[in-house]
């Protein structure tokens, strides 16, 4: 989705699906949410025939839920008929048998949009792998890469259904019965196209309630929308320019350019993903519909760890529930548990524990983002960084306190946060550099020719962005700081200006439209940047 | 109960266990606390814990989790 088409979504397609949605009647109203999701599927997607693919995931998840629901009330059934004659080894042999199928079906609906996934989305991947490796050992190959289109969202919309099978598995939901109410779920069309990645529980019940929407709703939505734009035109677009002129071209550039093209595009991302998602909470918003938060002040993170648990929050949510929650239970990791417990201690089990349970979350998180090692690479570095934060917290622990300084010592706290920054940075220049070696050159790089004086030398604006631009961005992210201050202490304040009198109300709207229209950066360089993460 | 709480108190003994009441939601006990915590109730209660029972319900108050534990050795 490019700026141009965002503007025109939230000028002209929102203001159309408020409209007809408070026009329908209440008990019809998800069935208009469906609609739009489905006209504005159509309307981004570049070719007609990859709504199949998200019809298909559709199609297939509905069924396993049905299908986990019938076995569920099978299995209840042979409980109730055995009940008074067998006793409870009768009523354990049905649970063990029902529980072994219900969990071949699961795993029949996740293998499915699995394959479905990694086929469009590695297949190339592997087949550029294997004519490496083939090449390396001088043996020629007559594999070749071939054009594929990924469908909009996949990667967003096959997360959200493995977590509704699975919750339907686990009983902590029922299964959907109308297939039209689970499409509704899985393609709402503000989130389909970058999350948030939301459960069932999160949202569904809303979906289909049609509530009208309360005043403080619409006020809040809009709020949020000029908000999340502002994030995106006047910051994150201008930095774009930057960052490609630099990583297009990264060969021609070394030392503080570099750093400083690392450090915008952490801006630039979070900026634009963080001011997309703020538009599409918003849009839920105007139809009285609560989506999950994505993001909490991640630049306030003392630690990698707390920065996954403020960045990207749905992933890291559905990650632990259905990836990291589930090995740490499972069989290899408890017979480790009571292995290490007995000969290698606590810390040691705990360590082990967490790795083993960690390892699989941050491959898959490498891999979620595309085919590319250097994402394998972002993946693994998290994984080293967040469980050797774990190894040395004793360590660390014992030192603060041998040295009588406070873990709340705003010195200490600043250089944590310091500290979080660098890994962040450094983890953002490999995920946006174009492959693996690409990203170690630039990193290596950075040490090389490292002039202090290019900052204000002037080598800076040779980079794609004037003064003006620069000022805008640096005005721009002090906004956003101040604005993340009160939100880290005082929750939401979209919510909040909502409610409050009518004067400050508009005065806010109109502050956030005139800034947008005075500073957002327009012309024909801006207007064609697609969304980020809308390509994975 | 007080076993429950000897436990609780062995992964953190920063934590007022007893009135908490948002442990999961409010992040006081991590992942990897959980995780701990899971192995040592299964060991002390003789109970399994399944991926099922991963929920913050289960974990945010020491009276959930003992909810948590008696319902399961009753399933036993």
């Amino acid at each position: 989705m490019t700026t141009f088409q965002l503007i025109l979504y939230i000028l002209i397609f929102l203001p159309l699906c408020l409209l007809f949605y408070r026009l329908t009647p209440q008990k019809h109203r998800w069935k208009a949410l469906l609609g739009f999701s489905i006209i504005f599927y159509l309307m981004l997607c570049r070719e007609l025939s990859l709504i199949l693919y998200l019809a298909g995931a559709v199609l297939i998840t509905h069924y396993i839920g049905i299908w986990l629901a019938w076995l569920q009330s099978e299995e209840q059934r042979e409980i109730r008929e055995s009940a008074d004659s067998a006793g409870k080894s009768r009523e354990k042999e049905i649970r063990s048998r029902y529980r072994t199928r219900a969990r071949g079906v699961l795993a029949f609906g996740v293998l499915l949009l699995l394959s479905i996934l990694a086929g469009l989305k590695y297949y190339n991947f592997l087949i550029r792998t294997l004519s490496e490796i083939l090449n390396g050992a001088g043996l020629s190959s007559s594999l070749s890469e071939i054009r594929i289109l990924l469908p909009l969202g996949i990667s967003f919309y096959t997360l959200q259904a493995i977590g509704y099978m699975a919750d339907v598995y686990w009983g902590r939901i029922k299964a959907e019965p109308s297939l039209a109410k689970t499409a509704l779920f899985l393609m709402f069309f503000p989130q389909i196209i970058e999350g948030p990645i939301c459960r069932h529980s999160d949202t569904a019940e809303m979906l289909y309630a049609g509530k009208t929407p309360e005043r403080t709703d619409f006020t809040a939505g809009y709020i949020r929308i000029f908000w999340g734009l502002f994030k995106k035109l006047v910051i994150a677009d201008r930095l774009a320019l930057l960052v490609s002129q630099v990583f297009d071209d990264y060969r021609d550039y070394s030392g503080v350019v570099v750093a400083v093209s690392a450090v915008a595009y952490t801006i630039q991302l979070y900026m634009e993903f963080s001011g997309f998602i703020d538009i599409v909470i918003g849009s839920g918003r105007l139809f009285g519909i609560r989506l999950p938060e994505n993001f909490r002040q991640p630049f306030c993170s003392q630690s990698a760890a707390e920065f996954w648990r403020r960045w990207h929050i749905t992933l890291g949510v559905w990650f632990k529930s259905y990836i990291f929650y589930p090995v740490s239970v499972s069989g290899t990791v408890k017979r480790w548990n009571q292995y290490g417990r007995k000969h290698a201690g606590k810390y040691l089990t705990r360590l082990v524990t967490s790795a083993l349970a960690l390892f699989p979350v941050w491959l898959c998180n490498g891999l979620w983002h595309g085919d590319r090692w250097s994402y394998i690479f972002y993946g693994m570095y998290y994984f080293t960084l967040i469980i050797l934060g774990t190894a040395i917290e004793p360590v660390r622990d014992r030192v603060l306190s041998a040295c009588h300084i406070s873990a709340d010592s705003i010195w200490l706290r600043s250089f944590r946060i310091l500290k979080t920054w660098l890994i962040i940075f450094t983890g953002e220049l490999f995920f946006r550099a174009d492959g693996l070696k690409a990203g170690i050159h630039m990193f290596r790089s950075i040490f090389r020719d490292f002039d202090i004086g290019n900052l204000w030398d002037g080598t800076l604006l040779n980079l794609g962005m004037s003064p003006a631009d620069f000022a805008a961005v640096i005005a721009g992210c002090i906004i956003v700081a101040a604005v993340g201050h009160i939100r880290e202490h005082s929750g939401s304040i979209s919510t909040r200006i909502a409610g409050s009198s009518l004067p400050l109300r508009w005065g806010v709207c109109y502050a956030l439209l005139f800034a947008l229209l005075l500073f957002a950066a327009y012309g024909d360089g801006y207007q064609a940047i697609d969304l980020i993460y809308a390509g994975f | 109960m007080e076993k429950l709480m000897n436990i609780l108190n062995e992964i953190d003994d920063s934590i007022d266990f007893a009135s908490e009441e948002r442990l999961i939601d409010d992040q006081l006990l991590d992942s990897f606390g959980v995780i701990t915590l899971v192995a040592e109730l299964e060991e002390a209660f003789d109970i399994t814990i399944e991926a099922s029972e991963m929920v913050p319900e289960n974990f945010n108050s020491a009276a959930a989790m003992w909810k948590m534990v008696t319902r399961l050795q009753q399933e036993n």
